[in-house]
C-alpha cells in the first residue's frame, strides 16, 4: 500500500518536460511549419501537436502585443513583420505556408 | 552488327539529365505602412524576443 502510494507520488512529480513535445523536434520532423500571419500552424493535426502549437502561438502573441505597444503599432503590424522574418529565417526543407494557404517546404 | 544493336540500346537507355531552376522563393504580401526608423526597431525587438537565438519560440 506505501509502496503503491509513493509510486504514484513519485510519477506525478516528474517533470512534464521529459515527455513534452519540443517546438524544435516537431520542425525537424514536419509536424509544424510557419504561417504568413506570424504563428505556428499544425501540419500533422496530432493532440500533442495541436497543444504545443496553441502554447507557442500563446508566448508568440504576448510578445508580439508587447513590442506593438513598445512601439506605437498594432499588433498586426508586428505580426506581418513576424511572419517576414519567420520566412527568412526557415531552413529550406522546413514548411511555410504558400500564398494559397497549403504548406509547401521551403 | 551487334555493336550497332548496343549502340541503340545504350541511346535508348540514356538518361535525360534536366536542370530545374530554383523556384521563386514565397514572398509574403504584407501590405505593411510603417516609418523606416520604427521598423528599424520593431525588427530588433523581435531579434531579441521570439527569434532571439535560442528562442523557444521559433
Amino acid at each position: 500500500m506505501l509502496r503503491k502510494a509513493i509510486l504514484i507520488t513519485a510519477l506525478t512529480l516528474l517533470p512534464l518536460q521529459a515527455f513534452a513535445l519540443s517546438l524544435e523536434e516537431a520542425k525537424s520532423k514536419g509536424w509544424v511549419g510557419e504561417r504568413m500571419d506570424g504563428y505556428l500552424g499544425p501540419v500533422t493535426e496530432t493532440t500533442e501537436v495541436v497543444a504545443l502549437v496553441k502554447d507557442i502561438n500563446n508566448q508568440r502573441r504576448a510578445e508580439y502585443q508587447r513590442i506593438a505597444s513598445g512601439n506605437g503599432q498594432p499588433v498586426d503590424t508586428i505580426q506581418k513583420l513576424a511572419a517576414q522574418k519567420a520566412y527568412e529565417k526557415t531552413p529550406s526543407g522546413f514548411y511555410i505556408q504558400s500564398p494559397q494557404g497549403g504548406w509547401v517546404k521551403k | 552488327m551487334r555493336i550497332a544493336l548496343i549502340a541503340l540500346l545504350l541511346a535508348a537507355c540514356s538518361p535525360t539529365v534536366q536542370v530545374q531552376a530554383p523556384d521563386k522563393p514565397i514572398v509574403i504580401d504584407l501590405n505593411v505602412k510603417i516609418e523606416h526608423e520604427i521598423r528599424v526597431k520593431v525588427d530588433k525587438d523581435l531579434d531579441k524576443s521570439v527569434f532571439a537565438k535560442d528562442s523557444p519560440l521559433f
